[in-house]
């Protein structure tokens, strides 16, 4: 049987990267990226599903599907020339793939399947970090976190819990770390470009840290989202993990302007 | 409204480099094959990203105007543009662009 050994949560941003490059040691980001890797490795997982939302990379208006599973054997990224990082090859796990996106479907999510992919940098930058020379294999799970309407919140956990039954009963014997990418609240080229809704962003943290995912989800609806800035659908990926968690704690949970960093832990 | 046609060409922006170097190159050529209302490619060809932003053009896409620098969009202008026609809002003050980082090929 397949089992999820341990489940993170981290942002996104291709200037952690480039900054890092720049001025090693100096970004919170830098050592808090260093403390989730540290975790999933003590964990030994051998494949990761990444939940996550696109930029207008692999998705645009053409199709835009509110949640879809990446079967593609392997895929190029980031994609965007503007973005300051490496060029990576990210190998999937086509088994694993086709098997979440055949339960999902059989367990009444009406899923989309994505072939072939291209990666933006929110795919790519958690793996980056959390996944060196890109030795494991990902399966992608996209939730449309930033075109409206965004799928409810509550659906979102409903998800998460979809994949752990997965995982829990695949007869694979994989162990599995599951990694959310994204901001809790933010605005990258809105009008509100450089203000952070620390309110939103405290309370998104406290429940996390207490473990009471369901308030959250309650909460966190469209318009509450969207009054925290242009990307803050993103807090759907960490959600859907959320999701998948169930019960289970965070072993810490870190906070760091309009972000977070987090490892739960099970075993 | 053909809204779709504006987010489409910047997406196509962003994601195909053939369009990208067109857009570059000759961009008042590169939007003509794109069905867009008169008004918005008034807003496009002279950089207003406030109207665009007021029509529903995505902000993910709107991105691009500034980072490839088009239509006379740049860093230091595109956050005074977007919120043209705003009403007053404090937050402004807190806004501020992050530095373009290309990597050099």
């Amino acid at each position: 049987m397949a089992k999820l050994v341990v489940a993170a949560g981290v942002p996104h941003p291709p200037r952690l990267v480039f900054e890092m490059q720049q001025t090693p040691g100096k970004l919170r980001g830098e050592a808090l990226m260093k403390q989730v890797r540290e975790q999933i490795e003590k964990a030994e997982p051998d494949v990761i599903i990444e939940v996550d939302s696109d930029h207008f990379v692999n998705f645009f208006y053409n199709n835009l599907p509110s949640f879809c599973i990446g079967m593609a054997e392997e895929a190029q990224g980031p994609q965007e020339e503007w973005c300051p990082m490496p060029r990576y090859t990210v190998r999937g796990h086509v088994p694993l793939a086709k098997a979440l996106f055949q339960y999902g479907v059989h367990d009444k999510f009406d899923l989309a399947a994505a072939h072939e992919l291209r990666l933006d940098h929110s795919l790519t930058v958690p793996l980056h970090f959390l996944n060196p020379e890109m030795r494991l294999p990902v399966v992608p799970i996209y939730t449309n976190g930033f075109a409206s309407p965004l799928p409810l919140a509550t659906r979102c956990v409903a998800l998460g819990r979809m994949v752990r039954r997965f995982i829990d009963a695949w007869e694979g014997k994989e162990r599995v770390a599951l990694i959310a990418s994204g901001c809790f609240a933010m605005d990258v080229g809105g009008p509100l470009r450089g203000w952070i809704d620390t309110e939103w962003a405290e309370t998104i943290a406290k429940l996390f840290a207490r473990g009471q995912y369901q308030t959250l989800a309650r909460r966190a609806t469209e318009d509450r989202i969207n009054a925290a800035g242009n990307n803050s659908g993103e807090l759907l990926n960490w959600i859907t993990v959320a999701g998948a968690v169930g019960k289970t704690k965070p072993l810490f949970l870190e906070p760091d302007e309009g972000n977070g960093y987090a490892v739960w832990k099970f075993e | 409204m053909s809204v779709y046609q504006v987010n489409k060409l910047l997406y196509l922006t962003d994601n195909d480099p053939t369009f990208r170097r067109r857009m570059k190159e000759e961009p008042e050529a590169a939007i003509k094959d794109f069905k867009l209302s008169v008004e918005e490619r008034d807003a496009l060809t002279s950089g207003a990203v406030g109207k665009l932003y007021q029509m529903g053009v995505h902000t993910f896409l709107l991105n691009h105007l500034y980072r490839y620098e088009l239509f006379g969009v740049n860093r230091d202008n595109y956050l005074s543009r977007i919120r043209e026609g705003m009403p007053y809002d404090r937050r402004f003050e807190l806004g501020n662009m992050p530095v373009q980082r290309f990597i050099k090929k």
